[in-house]
């Protein structure tokens, strides 16, 4: 693995996890000249050479299904990590439901997320103001737009001009055509007077900085053999080590933040996995980016006589706030789409349209039961087919049967499948947090965080919403319903920590009392400790995390870099 | 955003240099589009299957049973040339260690030897004894979950499940990704939509009522 040779004894920066948030404080940063040291907890990871592209299920061992340690598939770009890795447990307390997916890896989740890439928009900074509920953010959508451009213009993303209330435009790539079921659902949307329009995701449709176009195989979640879609490793740490400033330590699981006399940061100590030895990094700034609830985990376990809460944490909101995205799904069956002439239509991994919210109007005149929106992703089509494709389709659409009769059926059912999953805001609340587990530690022996979670009404219906929206859209294409929730079940909504989009836990603000950072991600008690994960969020749009955390990152790093050379920070 | 200006998407040929540093995949000859498909042989198997769950009766149950499923016809072979038995001995076994139970393998059990159990008292010899004639006459009575008698539930439920497994397992194949037929998994130089022969199919049935071709089929479970 590349490591600089002559590493210096104090490092300009150590930077805790090297996923979207460590990435880019790692990329700006390097650039800046700063000497870097970057600790990831797992392995590393090269997608150009480490990716399962283009293999078949039948290739692999039961045909490539989920287990235990790897839930979504042999081909998941998941090197360690999952709901659970063995021997680092997390607890959730009685009442509570919350899973939490850690990638533990080079690159961290940025390797198979979904490559949405949403801005926030400029009601999104400023909830509270709108509707009383939750926080505003410290900043607008115009101190952070200058970053958004930097983000898109260097990881890439596509999308198309609309002009969308809320739903800010940005440097695009051409956004690819829309596939035939796709195109089919957004005649329905506009039947529905719901907008339907080109999605925004961080692949290429054109080769930029050395990096290759896209070619259309619907594998993203692998991990792109051609370094197409934005992933931390190739699009930021590559860059970054040849500046020859930046030094990466993988199998480094952090225990805590060490300080100084002084009340500073003095660096941090992790356990060298493989050798389970205790080593310490010392740095002149401290930056967590471990993920946001990994981030709250280190700093409410850096205990010492000036900081016996937890470093940083004389507000006592480290953890608190964690958010995740309200989450329900429903699925349809469309006989339109019966026996269509074969084609390929695996276009990019992801949607190439998706549904923004569009109830804002109705929401500012109060006519909607439920606070903030959701967005509308979708699914369907003649993908690829894994373990047991087509399984239950003699029971569920054809009244069951065997032979030749049933074995030409089920070719013309193949790819009539459509599914919709809304993504919502959830509103932060006092019931939804993170703490140190009392009685129990993971095999480093680290305590591990132990999960409180609740929704609120907002989110269950707009879950709700979800629900009967989908249906109708399924309904006006002449659709059967074949997957939908009721009330019984809070309308399908997910759980807790389900969709993954945790963030919170460190919030930033305008006040060292009701916040744990200022509005630069800096810690109000601890000058020289930044986080640039998604732990500062203030709310959770319902604007998919990580462009967020990018552009995020990429500010703090940007005053992180303007803060060394005013010597503002001491260094 | 990259300038409007900036040379186009790398050819074809660079585009393969880069793929062909992926060490599963094949090299490719021809920049034919028509033969882009990149997807490497089948891992080379280490001698015949080792089966795992069944044993030899069970084995030429399974194999029979699974080819009245899923037969040969004129586009694709049956289930068990595209190796859907195996697949199923393989799957049990997985299953009993992922979920730590033995339910899958105790259904599949003794739904086999239910079959056995009727194809005795009916006909007077095992399954896979039977005339196809006599093994469709048991077939049909717990085929079609909403024709069944009731006292033969357990019997529809295991159908079911065995059917899943073999049309799972069929079109998840080498023979019946083929079959569907899925085309894609290659590299694609560039993405031009739907197919307009496609789009022509969905356009013209939106006019007429959103209809599928099989209408006359009882949908739904």
């Amino acid at each position: 693995m590349p490591q600089s040779k002559a590493a210096p004894t104090t490092y300009d920066v150590v930077i805790v996890g090297s996923g979207a948030g460590g990435g880019v404080a790692a990329h700006v940063l390097s650039l800046a000249g700063a000497k870097i040291c970057m600790l990831e907890a797992g392995e590393w990871y090269d997608c150009e050479k480490d990716s399962k592209m283009f293999e078949w299920p039948y290739q692999v061992p039961h045909r490539g299904a989920g287990t235990q340690y790897k839930p979504w598939g042999a081909f998941d770009a998941t090197l360690e990590g999952g709901w659970q890795i063995p021997g680092e447990p997390y607890t959730t307390a009685p009442g509570s439901e919350f899973m939490w997916w850690r990638g533990r890896m080079l690159g961290g989740r940025t390797n198979h997320y979904g490559r949405i890439s949403l801005r926030m928009g400029p009601y999104d900074f400023k909830p509270y103001s709108r509707d009383g509920k939750g926080f505003d953010w410290p900043i607008s959508y115009d101190d952070l737009a200058p970053y958004y451009d930097k983000a898109e213009e260097l990881i890439g993303v596509f999308g198309s001009q609309e002009g969308i209330e809320n739903t800010p435009d940005g440097r695009f790539l051409p956004a690819p055509a829309p596939r035939g079921y796709e195109r089919l659902i957004k005649s329905a949307s506009d039947k529905l007077g719901i907008p339907c329009i080109p999605s925004r995701l961080a692949i290429l449709t054109k080769s930029i900085h050395d990096r290759q176009a896209c070619h259309y195989c619907a594998q993203c979640g692998r991990a792109c053999s051609s370094n197409s879609n934005f992933n931390s490793p190739g699009v930021h740490i590559k860059p970054a080590l040849k500046t020859g400033n930046l030094e990466v330590r993988t199998g480094a699981m952090v225990r805590e933040v060490m300080v100084g006399p002084d009340g500073n940061a003095t660096g941090v100590s992790y356990v060298e996995k493989k050798t389970r030895t205790e080593v310490e990094v010392r740095a002149k700034i401290v930056v967590l980016a471990a993920s946001c609830c990994e981030t709250a985990r280190i700093m409410l376990n850096s205990k010492s006589t000036l900081f016996p809460n937890g470093i940083a944490n004389s507000s006592g909101l480290v953890g608190k706030y964690v958010m995740d995205t309200v989450g329900s799904a429903v699925a349809g069956f469309l006989p339109i789409l019966q026996d269509l002439p074969p084609a390929n239509e695996d276009g990019v991994g992801g949607m190439h349209l998706y549904m923004p919210w569009w109830n804002y109007k109705e929401q500012k005149a109060n006519k909607m039961p439920f606070a903030r929106g959701y967005h509308i992703e979708l699914g369907g089509g003649r993908g690829m087919p894994g373990a047991g494709a087509l399984g239950g389709y003699p029971t569920q659409f054809l009244g069951g049967g065997y032979g030749v009769e049933m074995k030409k059926n089920l070719r013309k059912l193949y790819g009539c499948e459509v599914h919709f999953s809304g993504r919502g805001e959830m509103i932060p609340n006092e019931d939804s947090y993170c703490e140190i587990d009392p009685h129990v530690v993971d095999q480093w022996g680290i305590p591990v965080l132990r999960f409180h979670f609740k929704w609120s009404q907002d989110e269950i219906l707009q879950a709700k919403h979800m629900q009967e929206t989908f249906q109708q859209i399924i309904e006006t294409m002449g659709g059967t319903v074949t997957h939908k929730v009721g009330e019984d079940k809070n309308w399908g909504i997910a759980r807790g920590g389900e969709i993954i989009h945790e963030v919170g836990a460190t919030k930033m603000g305008t006040d060292p009392k009701t916040s744990v950072l200022n509005q630069y991600c800096q810690a109000w008690d601890v000058k020289n400790l930044f986080i640039t994960d998604a732990a500062p969020f203030v709310s959770n749009a319902d604007k998919n995390p990580t462009l967020s955390i990018t552009a995020l990152g990429w500010r703090t790093s940007d005053y992180i870099a303007d803060q060394v050379k005013k010597l503002n920070v001491k260094v | 955003m990259a300038d409007k200006n900036e040379k186009p998407n790398v050819s074809r040929r660079d585009m393969f240099q880069i793929l062909g540093a992926v060490p599963a995949v094949a090299a490719v000859a021809s920049t034919d589009h028509a033969h882009m498909h990149m997807a490497p042989e089948p891992v080379a198997t280490k001698g015949p299957y080792k089966r795992q769950t069944f044993d030899d009766h069970q084995w030429h149950t399974v194999n029979v049973l699974c080819d009245l499923i899923i037969p040969a016809d004129e586009r694709s072979g049956s289930a068990s040339s595209a190796g859907v038995p195996e697949f199923i001995d393989d799957w049990i076994q997985f299953r009993t260690e992922q979920d730590g139970n033995m339910n899958l393998r105790a259904e599949i059990f003794g739904g086999l030897m239910w079959l056995d159990r009727e194809s005795k008292k009916l006909f007077e010899k095992n399954f896979v004894g039977a005339s196809v004639d006599q093994q469709k006459q048991i077939l049909d009575r717990i085929a079609y979950p909403a024709k069944a008698a009731p006292e033969d539930s357990q019997w529809v439920a295991f159908f079911n499940q065995f059917r899943s497994l073999t049309v799972g397992g069929f079109f998840s194949s080498r023979a019946g990704v083929a079959d569907l037929p899925y085309l894609g998994n290659r590299a694609v130089p560039e993405w031009k939509g739907c197919d307009p022969k496609v789009w022509a199919v969905i356009e013209e049935r939106m006019k007429n009522g959103y209809k599928g071709i099989l209408e006359a089929k009882p949908w739904g479970a």
